[in-house]
């Protein structure tokens, strides 16, 4: 499972499949080779799991230390209803365990996640800390304490014409593999639908992610309630499994492992947590058994681990790719893509029909598109945007330029709310989105390109264009899912026509770093297109652009005019005289003065800004 | 846990039907039971006594908090396993039916490191069953994994003698049919210590205690402020502290300046060690009298500094009954001939659990669990290294003497293992509560 | 009804907690604030400088010797561990770098207890400082006394060394842009290493100091680095002053709540730590917009 991968070229279904028939040979075939049942029993607890931990930490790319937490609390509630509480029926109690983990996880996600990065994890950890200390004590009547709740039942299905009841060792592992199974499919449902896609643009780039309208926030807290519900279901599993539920659960060594087995078997693959799993309990057993070396079992496979993280990121699963695609490229001399190969752009694609932009609330000539009234920004003492006045009527091509310091991509951080102004309004098509955030303006319709190149660097050009239609398709937050993204109706369609536009058709499949810079812009401003703004912002789109290649973007540029309004901040004037109907100067955070680009040429305001008054001096 | 009532005939034909019917989606290797012939297979039993021998797990902490007191009771068991296949004259004199091994099978045993955690214990413990057939379990030094071993007896239809195990729940609310109990526990060491230290200290005395945040802390807690309270002494504080913590110092300073005439320190292992040593740098043993009312092995030279002269201890064995009993003589020298150093009271236990254990199997003339749970409960009186005892049947607690101990100053010791003075043996039987006083229900046999 | 000589003396403990927390968050945050790197192993460190200065006490029997072969022991490795180690990992994703650091602390640990077993070992204080003085209020152990003295001296050490010398200046320079610092032409690599020296040396120091007040076990580094996150999130990442009053805070807070019910010390600084999360996110000496 190839999470670096969008779309899935397998045929269908193999990987269920081949899951099921290795589930199903297993209890025949490990026995010779040494394996004990409850071990491969734990390994599927484990692996259960870290399916969900996988989707949290692989695909969305937040480590968390806390798991711990919500795997003790679906496992006591679980054990609480059917022991403490005589509860009847095994998997109802199991299920509702679950639930009661994903409300927690919930609760616990809307703390933990209005901070990122670091410290996210510090939060985890701290949460680890406390659910430990929290059911150790003041809840030790539901809990046990440090005794944990004993006498778990197995589950017993009487099914009418057969009874079947699932105790321990190899009898219970048909019980294990099953939920297992439902896991596993379940989760790659998940991963390869647009849900699961927004995950991993999350985990490349949350800034963009946001900014092409995507809810990151709101995505992020589902990953993480999955990632609790899988904790809970596996929790309740291990009660089951030993007929007792321990505290250790609770503990943050128990979070760590998770982390570590993770990390070993692969993270982003699914199924690198059970392979971890197998190697940590594999290890454990032989280092203490066979080698007899005790406590220092530990000792090795922490050096194991920090020997993967430094030279096998994706772990043995990523490992073991890596080999089998070098394999294969020594067997069949490969087509390699070079970098430099750079497509040039096909003669503009006059004949591609530009993507349809948002039907505008009010209708062309009477009120701007966008007005922004005395937008002010202060950093400290710094004052970067002073009372700016500025207005763009829809259709208009509008170039901003200024000196250096002049405040203007500040000036476009503010429009495009990714930073809140000092004091001032902007109005967007009729409403005022002042203060709104960056993902709800891009829903509206105005987005902007980036001057730094913002791109999901792990996906494709296709998939990178893919993250941005998909929020214009679906709006900026959706669970769907269990669906298939192939099935998201007219995506295709809006990613072919995207790619069309700026000329990346034939580059689809390339990895973002194997781009060369041009088309790294290129793809840059598609991902800004893909939303099909009715106002579309670009932040020197032409910046470290050979001439050749400016002659081109100045080409794609014009073409995608057609039919939407265009403010473009650029220092190269000649292709910014030719391409804006007028033009706006800014200078030290003001608006110097406004024009058509004849009129800024010989203004005498503007050369002095540039040149320092040099010019006058000449004349004189 | 109840078990279906159906012949087992009918349920083997079920499970054998079941594999056919589960077909592609669920199959599993289903063990073929052997039949007996007039008892159906139970446990590990007939499985594990088919050879020549007979297996007994043992989960002990060697890491960990506990580390020190588990490697001490694992030679307790290493002793009595070793004297057991050589049928040694002091294995006779407690099982007298013993000639060499157990039932004529030879005695091996399997130890993991439990870490003191539960969890880990259970994995182990399941392992040794599954894997080995073990016909017994034992090990603990945490109570919390003597009562997850119970529950796991009881599931798995495997004996457990207990280890090191101080909470009232062990034979108490968490018993079970297939768990038994030699040492001591709160209840018995509360009320032996009780009248000793209110004759030594006087009656109406402040009393600060230091617990450890477990059962374990809370049973004996509260067993020995029951106790006290009937000679008028009250609590004015009870500090209780986190298993492990490293700095005691704010339970310290509350109970510096909760003006108590004695501290009762209920922690155990390392914690035990710690908080005394803090305590003695916090200038309140100069202030008030310690108590130990559930003593630790090895704390007197660990804690060092002579800091438990004079301080009053209930224990479980202590080396110098030896002097008393003639049994304990030979243990003790036997012992230190092996290991090199006077048995603690955790390696005294588990020596004479197994020595127990291997009688009531004699005695019972089969490894049938429930025969052999039978002859425990019989009730026979056995000749141990602290006089005569026996298990108590509704319970399954060996009815048993507390011995009291002091501290001796450094002067007073004639050699470098001379650590406490024994004071008095107190008979078990008025120690202990009434059998159902603390909601013990034995579960079933089969 | 509060007694009074119980609360001004866990106030004073409060402060002594606090103090060595200070310390050893101080070295957390330099070393975060500078590479963006979160030492996972930071606890771990701690542990090892006691260790280390536990070896030098059995050779030599001196306590001196014992605290300056701690620090110097965990100056060399935290020098070590960022060449051959941290420095590969700059360009990685954050998270990487909490993995391998989280990696390296159980190693360490693991490392600890395969030669020294899981038994505590003690260090005892030297001779002039063992025994108890009388505080009026309390009966304090001295040593835990001079031990505030001891780290009062550290931090006014490390407060000389980071704004009055040309080294502090530069690394406080780089912890607010590293970028820039290199681009001045200062090889901030050789910056970042002696950071990380630092820092595992304000850890190790903190180690064996604190050592005879608790006794040394593998894993008397965990609980310790759990609360310095508390004390960096509360002060401010990268803030020095930062985590000298987080830490004094965080003390505070152990010390108070044990009055009242010392079960809950622990959980009272998380909800601190979360407190401080939803109101001041950057911590109450910290720089906006830090991350």
């Amino acid at each position: 499972m190839n999470a670096d991968r969008l779309y899935d070229r397998s045929p269908r279904f193999v990987i269920e499949l081949i899951t099921a028939a290795c589930l199903v040979a297993a209890p025949f075939v490990l026995p010779y080779l040494g394996a004990a049942p409850n071990t491969v029993n734990r390994i599927l607890v484990w692996g259960l799991f870290g399916i969900g931990f996988d989707i949290l930490f692989g695909y969305t790319g937040l480590l968390s230390f806390g798991q711990s937490a919500l795997y003790g609390t679906g496992g006591m509630v679980a054990a609480y209803l059917l022991t403490r509480a005589g509860f009847p029926h095994v998997v109802t109690a199991l299920v509702i365990g679950m639930v009661a983990a994903a409300a927690v996880g919930y609760l616990v996600g809307l703390v933990a996640l209005r901070r990122t990065g670091i410290y996210f994890a510090m939060i985890t950890v701290a949460i680890a800390e406390v659910f430990y200390f929290v059911e150790f004590n003041p809840l030790s009547d539901f809990t046990g304490g440090e005794n944990g709740l004993p006498g778990v039942p197995t589950p017993r299905f009487d099914l009418g014409f057969v009874k079947l009841d699932f105790s321990t060792g190899w009898s219970l592992y048909p019980f294990l593999a099953f939920c297992y199974f439902l896991g596993i499919v379940v989760a790659l449902r998940i991963v390869r639908s647009p849900f699961g896609a927004v995950l991993r643009a999350i985990r490349d780039n949350p800034l963009r992610a946001a900014a092409v309208g995507h809810n990151i926030h709101g995505y992020k807290l589902a990953a993480f309630v999955i990632a609790a519900a899988y904790a809970g279901l596996a929790g309740g599993l291990l009660g089951v499994m030993q007929a007792f539920m321990p505290p250790d659960a609770f503990m943050f060594e128990t979070s760590g492992q998770l982390v570590m087995q993770t990390a070993i078997g692969g993270r982003g693959t699914l199924f690198g947590p059970l392979v971890g799993a197998g190697v940590w309990l594999f290890l454990q057993d032989f280092l203490q058994g066979t080698l007899g070396l005790g406590a220092s079992w530990k000792l090795v496979l922490g050096i194991v681990f920090v020997l993967l993280v430094a030279f096998l990121r994706q772990g043995i699963i990523g490992g073991i790719r890596d080999l089998v695609r070098w394999v294969r490229h020594r067997a069949a001399p490969a087509r390699e893509i070079a970098a430099e190969e750079a497509a040039p752009i096909v003669a503009a694609d006059r004949h591609v029909a530009p993507l349809p932009a948002h039907p505008v609330a009010h209708a062309a000539g009477g009120e701007p598109i966008l007005r922004a009234s005395g937008l002010t920004k202060r950093y400290g003492g710094l004052l970067a945007n002073a009372d700016i006045d500025f207005a763009v009527m829809q259709g208009e091509i509008r170039g901003i330029i200024g000196p250096n310091g002049a405040g203007k991509s500040t000036f476009f951080k503010m429009l495009t709310c990714e930073v809140a102004p000092t004091s001032g309004t902007i109005v967007f098509e009729g409403s005022d989105i002042t203060g709104r955030s960056v993902t709800d303006v891009c829903q509206l319709g105005l987005t902007k390109s980036y001057q730094v190149n913002q791109l999901f660097n792990r996906l494709t050009v296709r998939e990178n264009v893919t993250i941005a239609a998909l929020a214009e398709l679906r709006g900026k937050f959706r669970l769907d899912m269990l669906r298939s993204l192939l099935n998201v109706k007219g995506l295709q369609e809006q990613v072919e026509r995207t790619l069309a536009l700026v000329g990346l058709t034939a580059r689809r499949d390339v990895p973002v770093a194997q781009l060369a810079y041009g088309e790294k812009r290129r793809l840059e401003i598609a991902l800004a297109l893909a939303s099909s703004p009715a106002l579309l912002l670009l932040d020197e789109p032409l910046a470290g652009m050979s001439p050749r290649e400016r002659v081109e973007t100045v080409g794609l540029l014009k073409s995608i005019a057609r039919g939407r309004t265009m403010i473009i901040i650029d220092h190269d004037m000649d292709s910014l005289f030719e391409l804006a109907g007028r033009i706006t100067v800014l200078q030290e955070g003001r608006v110097l003065v406004e024009g058509t680009p004849e009129e800024i040429k010989s203004d005498a305001k503007v050369q002095e800004a540039y040149l320092g008054g040099v010019n006058e001096d000449l004349a004189a | 846990m109840s078990n279906s009532k159906q012949s087992p005939t009918r349920r083997d034909f079920m499970r054998l039907g079941l594999g056919a019917a589960g077909g592609l989606a669920m199959s599993g290797g289903f063990i073929p039971r052997v039949f007996a012939a007039d008892q159906p297979p139970i446990g590990t039993w007939p499985a594990g006594m088919s050879g020549n021998s007979v297996f007994i797990g043992i989960a002990v902490p060697r890491t960990g908090t506990y580390a020190v007191q588990g490697e001490d009771e694992l030679k307790g068991w290493q002793l009595a396993v070793e004297h057991l296949n050589s049928g040694h004259p002091l294995m006779q004199k407690i099982s007298p039916r013993t000639k060499k091994g157990v039932l004529g099978k030879e005695v091996k045993y399997g130890v993991a490191d439990s870490a003191a955690k539960p969890n880990d214990a259970v994995q182990a413990e399941q392992r040794f069953i599954t894997e080995n057939k073990a016909v017994l379990m034992t090990g603990s030094t945490s109570s919390a994994v003597a009562v997850a071993l119970n529950k796991l007896a009881q599931r798995e239809k495997v004996l457990y003698v207990t280890g090191i195990s101080g909470s009232n729940d062990t034979t108490g609310k968490d018993c079970v049919r297939y768990g038994f109990r030699q040492n001591f526990y709160g209840q018995t060491a509360a009320a032996a210590i009780g009248p000793v230290i209110v004759k030594a200290y006087g009656k109406n005395k402040k009393v600060a205690y230091l617990t450890p945040d477990y059962t374990y802390g809370h049973t004996v807690t509260k067993s020995c402020q029951d106790y006290l309270a009937t000679a008028g002494w009250s609590t004015v504080t009870n500090q209780v502290a986190p298993l492990g913590a490293p700095d005691y110092s704010s339970y310290l300073l509350n109970v510096a300046n909760s003006g108590a005439d004695v501290l009762i320190n209920v922690n155990w292992g390392h914690d035990a060690v710690l908080s005394t040593q803090q305590a003695q740098r916090f200038g309140i043993l100069d202030k008030m009298k310690l108590v130990i009312p559930y003593q630790i092995p090895f704390l007197a030279p660990e804690v060092g500094n002579n800091l438990t002269a004079g301080v009053y201890a209930a224990t479980d064995f202590w080396w110098t009954l030896e002097d008393k009993f003639p049994l304990a003589k030979m243990f003790v020298d036997e012992f230190r001939k092996k290991f090199g150093y006077n048995p603690e009271w955790g390696a005294n236990n588990a020596y004479m659990s197994f020595a127990m254990w291997a009688d009531a199997v004699e005695n019972a003339g089969t490894f049938y669990p429930p025969d052999v749970i039978k002859s425990f409960e019989a009730g026979r009186k056995l000749q141990s290294t602290v006089g005569e005892v026996y298990i108590r049947k509704e319970d399954h607690q060996c009815v048993r003497p507390v011995i009291i101990v002091q501290g001796k100053k450094q002067s007073e010791m004639k050699n470098k293992e001379d650590f406490w003075n024994v004071l008095e043996i107190v008979p078990g039987e008025g120690l202990m509560q009434k059998p159902d006083a603390f909601g013990c229900k034995l579960g079933d046999y089969t | 009804m509060i007694n009074w000589a119980n609360f001004i003396s866990q106030v004073f403990n409060g402060l002594a907690l606090g103090a060595l927390l200070a310390l050893i968050s101080s070295g957390l945050t330099i070393i975060y604030g500078t590479l963006g790197v979160l030492n996972l192993a930071h606890g771990a460190m701690f542990m090892l400088g006691g260790y280390a200065g536990f070896v030098a006490y059995q050779a030599t029997g001196s306590y001196i010797v014992a605290v300056a072969a701690g620090s110097l022991a965990l100056l060399v490795l935290g020098i070590l561990m960022e060449r051959v180690i941290i420095r590969h990992f700059y360009g990685r994703p954050h998270e990487d770098q909490l993995l391998v650091t989280f990696g390296l602390s159980i190693c360490f640990v693991e490392l600890v207890r395969f030669f020294f077993g899981s038994e505590s070992r003690n260090v005892a204080p030297p001779g002039p400082l063992s025994g108890v003085v009388s505080l009026g209020f309390a009966i304090y152990p001295t040593y835990r006394v001079a031990l505030m003295g001891i780290v009062a001296v550290a931090l006014v050490v490390l407060f000389l060394v980071l704004y009055r010398t040309r080294l502090g200046m530069i690394v406080r320079a780089g912890i607010e842009d590293a970028v820039m610092v290199d681009s001045l032409g200062i090889d901030v690599y050789r910056v970042f290493m002696v950071v990380f020296g630092i820092g595992a040396m304000a850890a190790g120091f903190a180690g064996i100091v604190n050592a005879p007040v608790v006794s040394l076990t593998p894993e008397v580094g965990e609980a310790i680095l759990v609360q310095t996150f508390v004390v960096v999130v509360i002060g401010g990442v990268g803030s020095f002053p930062g985590a000298v009053l987080g830490g004094l805070i965080a003390g505070e807070i152990i010390s108070i709540t044990s009055m009242i019910n010392p079960g809950y010390a622990y959980v009272m600084l998380f909800a601190a730590m979360t407190l401080v999360l939803m109101l001041r996110p950057h911590g109450l000496l910290g720089t906006p917009g830090r991350e």
